[in-house]
């Protein structure tokens, strides 16, 4: 039976558990702290990058120190109320069955949108009055969701492993499943990984599916996985494609899903199609390809991914007709892709803003965000007195008034003036 | 000057303090004089006193702690159907301790819910009459449902008159001690077109530069403050050149969060009065109220957009290439 290694050669023990020695250190000190008295900070929030054992901690801790944990993700709290009704177990250090208790609220990434509107602010008021141990685990605790959050927490930063410490950690699953591997073959999985232990495990899972022995040939492949110049052979057999057939085969060759080879299409497509009608072509076969995709969000039915497929590169190589091949073009990463990761958090940080602005001034946080802001960026630039007033008015914290300012002197000027 | 938002200090408290809208007004004082309250719809554009009217009605129905009395929702934040499930029936269903049996939910921005909420909102509104009024503040009535308007009374809303405006805007700026010179005054209603929150939020910048508000100083102000630049993209398109325009689609779309609607909408205007051939002005309408339908489907914002600036691009040329003929 298939049975995931994540979560067979799981730690159940904190001495098992790879790196993080300090962190986990400072965690342990601060539960066993609860037994003397209700601490300072009644929250830990343990942060870091994905697959290096945060959840695992508090559930080895758990173990280890025989308490009840109760776990909740992301998932099962969107909104104030599911949390308060979580609030209650909260509020008592005892479990039921007569040892100690510990909560765990995993996953607070996930808490995003208008849906969950609250559920930080449930927490936080969670995190003033709680009467044992809350734990919080995101990967980005500096999330100006959580600023208010995080003066009620104790911060707890957990770091990438070196890979000496993941190889260890492969090696003893390895001793575990009876696999012989070479050094270099596990050196070259965890060094892939970059310190996510749960990919190195699961790539270490599937690499040797069905094999005694590991070499280090076995695995050198994943290596060629990340060879950028196939997408390049890929996006030239799709805009200089003469037939529609060989443009559909280039996605067989193409390594990475066909949202990503769809991202690759759609930002290089005008440099290589100068031709104004051929580009206008190619652009609205990218669009029926889209539209087609929309489709199969709405109804779940992935064999629709073909007409995807058509669109995007057959329909592509049918529009080229007048532009002339001239010298060679480079291609380009998506720009789009580079650009919403960036502009995600600055449009976290407007919505925040427009949330406080909606708490005074009867217009939708939305609307608030589009709409009053921009006057706000204009009077903070200017008037640090009125910027003072209407801070404090609106009650926004450092970061927000950092962030409409876009300048750390003025800041402190209104900050100064504030206190 | 005080710091605050004064678009919020001088909002009116009382119908009494409203000075436009004067019939609108003259009705909804009529309610409070019978003590009750219809169902209402107020439909217009935006800082047109919608928002106001409703609160004032209730400060004066319920007197000060009108506050325990109703309740604000904004449809733009909460669009979804377990809103109307759980928020507005939990608020609708129990009865309101006081003189007046029952209590007004003020529905800010109703025209964003979904069909579904709205369809689910209907049934609630007839369930708790007795118990919760509710108003519905919308910018156009035609997007709420046919079963909702006929349940509503129906009020409509206009931008404030040139006089209005103006003596609104005198009074904030002489109560504030600004200097507000005339040609100031022409500039802010001709950029807000009587959208009075606009206008106020307009003349409070202006104010924080600490000098006389003249025409430059305003035109300064909305240009900083207007960041979907629809016209401009589309210039750059009739250029021909779409890596441009796409770049600032992009950016208008990422970076300033302005929505796929509001775009497509802009652009509607402007194809209208751009200067290419007529007969390729109800082409490009064509091609705009597909992607519109697109996109209420759920397809790509950008993706579809920069589909209709290709063509734009294409449009241009071919008007190049004739004129050369």
């Amino acid at each position: 039976m298939y049975f995931a290694w994540t979560v067979k050669h799981k730690p159940k023990s904190l001495s098992e558990i790879v790196g993080n020695k300090e962190a986990i250190q400072k965690f342990v000190d601060w539960v066993k702290s609860w037994e003397r008295a209700v601490p300072k900070k009644r929250v830990a929030f343990l942060y870091g990058p994905p697959g290096i054992g945060k959840t695992v901690t508090v559930e080895a801790l758990a173990n280890d120190l025989k308490m009840e944990l109760i776990e909740k993700n992301a998932s099962d709290y969107r909104t104030e109320d599911a949390i308060n009704r979580f609030a209650g177990l909260a509020s008592q250090y005892n479990s039921l069955f007569g040892g100690k208790k510990i909560v765990l609220l995993d996953e607070l990434d996930g808490l995003t949108g208008t849906s969950d509107k609250g559920g930080v602010k449930a927490i936080t008021d969670i995190a003033k009055t709680a009467q044992c141990p809350i734990v919080l685990i995101a990967n980005n605790a500096y999330d100006p969701r959580f600023s208010n959050l995080r003066n009620y927490s104790l911060l707890i930063e957990f770091k990438k492993p070196p890979t000496g410490e993941v190889m260890k950690h492969l090696k003893s699953i390895c001793a575990n499943e009876g696999i012989q591997a070479d050094e270099d073959a596990l050196k070259f999985i965890a060094q892939r990984s970059e310190g996510d232990v749960r990919s190195a495990v699961n790539d270490l899972q599937a690499l040797s599916q069905g094999k005694k022995k590991l070499t280090y040939e076995d695995v050198s492949w994943l290596g060629y996985r990340d060879r950028q110049d196939t997408i390049f052979s890929v996006l030239r057999m799709i805009i200089y494609g003469r037939t529609c057939i060989s443009a559909k085969q280039a996605v067989d060759m193409a390594d990475v899903d066909i949202d990503m080879l769809f991202e690759w299409i759609y930002e290089n497509v005008p440099e290589h199609l100068t031709d104004p009608h051929d580009l206008a072509e190619a652009m609205d076969a990218l669009s029926m390809a889209d539209v087609y995709r929309g489709r199969i969000r709405a109804t779940q039915d992935w064999s629709l991914t073909r007409y995807v497929i058509d669109f995007m590169t057959a329909g592509v190589a049918m529009a080229r007709r007048n532009t002339k091949t001239h010298g060679w073009i480079p291609f380009k990463f998506p720009a789009r892709i580079q650009m919403l990761s960036r502009s995600k958090a600055e449009r976290a940080m407007q919505l925040n803003i427009g949330y406080k602005i909606k708490r005074k001034c009867h217009i939708s946080a939305y609307r608030a965000s589009k709409e009053t802001l921009p006057y706000l960026k204009i009077i903070f630039k200017n008037n640090v007195s009125m910027a003072a007033g209407i801070a404090k008015w609106l009650d926004l914290d450092p970061e927000m008034i950092e962030y409409i300012t876009g300048n750390k002197e003025k800041t402190e000027a209104i900050i100064k003036q504030l206190s | 000057m005080s710091f605050e938002m004064w678009a919020e200090k001088y909002r009116p408290k009382t119908l009494d303090d409203m000075v436009n809208q004067k019939e609108i007004v003259e009705r909804l004082k009529s309610f409070v004089k019978s003590r009750n309250v219809p169902h209402c719809i107020f439909a217009g554009p935006p800082g047109t006193g919608k928002t106001t009217a409703a609160l004032c009605l209730a400060r004066d129905l319920y007197g000060e702690p009108y506050r325990e009395h109703i309740m604000e929702l904004n449809a733009s934040d909460e669009r979804g159907i377990d809103v109307v499930r759980e928020t507005v029936k939990t608020f609708a269903r129990v009865r309101s301790i006081g003189e007046i049996p029952f209590k007004i939910m003020i529905l800010d921005e109703a025209d964003n819910m979904t069909s579904d909420a709205q369809q689910a909102l209907r049934r609630t509104m007839e369930r708790y009459t007795e118990t919760c009024r509710f108003i519905l503040c919308a910018n156009y009535s035609g997007k709420i449902i046919e079963p909702i308007q006929s349940r509503c009374a129906p009020f409509r809303f206009s931008f404030l008159p040139r006089e209005e405006h103006d003596k609104y805007l005198k009074h904030i700026s002489e109560n504030e001690n600004v200097k507000l010179l005339k040609e100031g005054l022409d500039a802010v209603f001709e950029v807000c077109g009587g959208d009075l929150r606009k206008a106020i939020n307009t003349l409070q910048a202006a104010a924080s530069l600490n000098k006389p508000i003249d025409a430059k100083v305003v035109y300064s102000i909305t240009g900083k403050a207007s960041p979907a630049d629809v016209q401009k993209m589309l210039e750059i398109a009739m250029k021909g050149n779409f890596m441009e325009a796409r770049k600032q689609l992009r950016e208008m779309i990422q970076k300033y969060g302005v929505a796929g609607s509001d775009i497509i909408r802009q652009i509607h205007t402007e194809i209208f009065r751009a200067d290419i051939p007529e007969q390729w002005k109800i082409k490009l309408a064509n091609i705009v109220g597909e992607i519109d339908y697109r996109l209420v489907e759920g397809a790509d914002e950008e993706v579809q957009l920069s589909a209709l600036l290709a063509r734009l691009v294409e449009a241009a040329n071919e008007l190049e290439k004739s004129n050369k003929v």
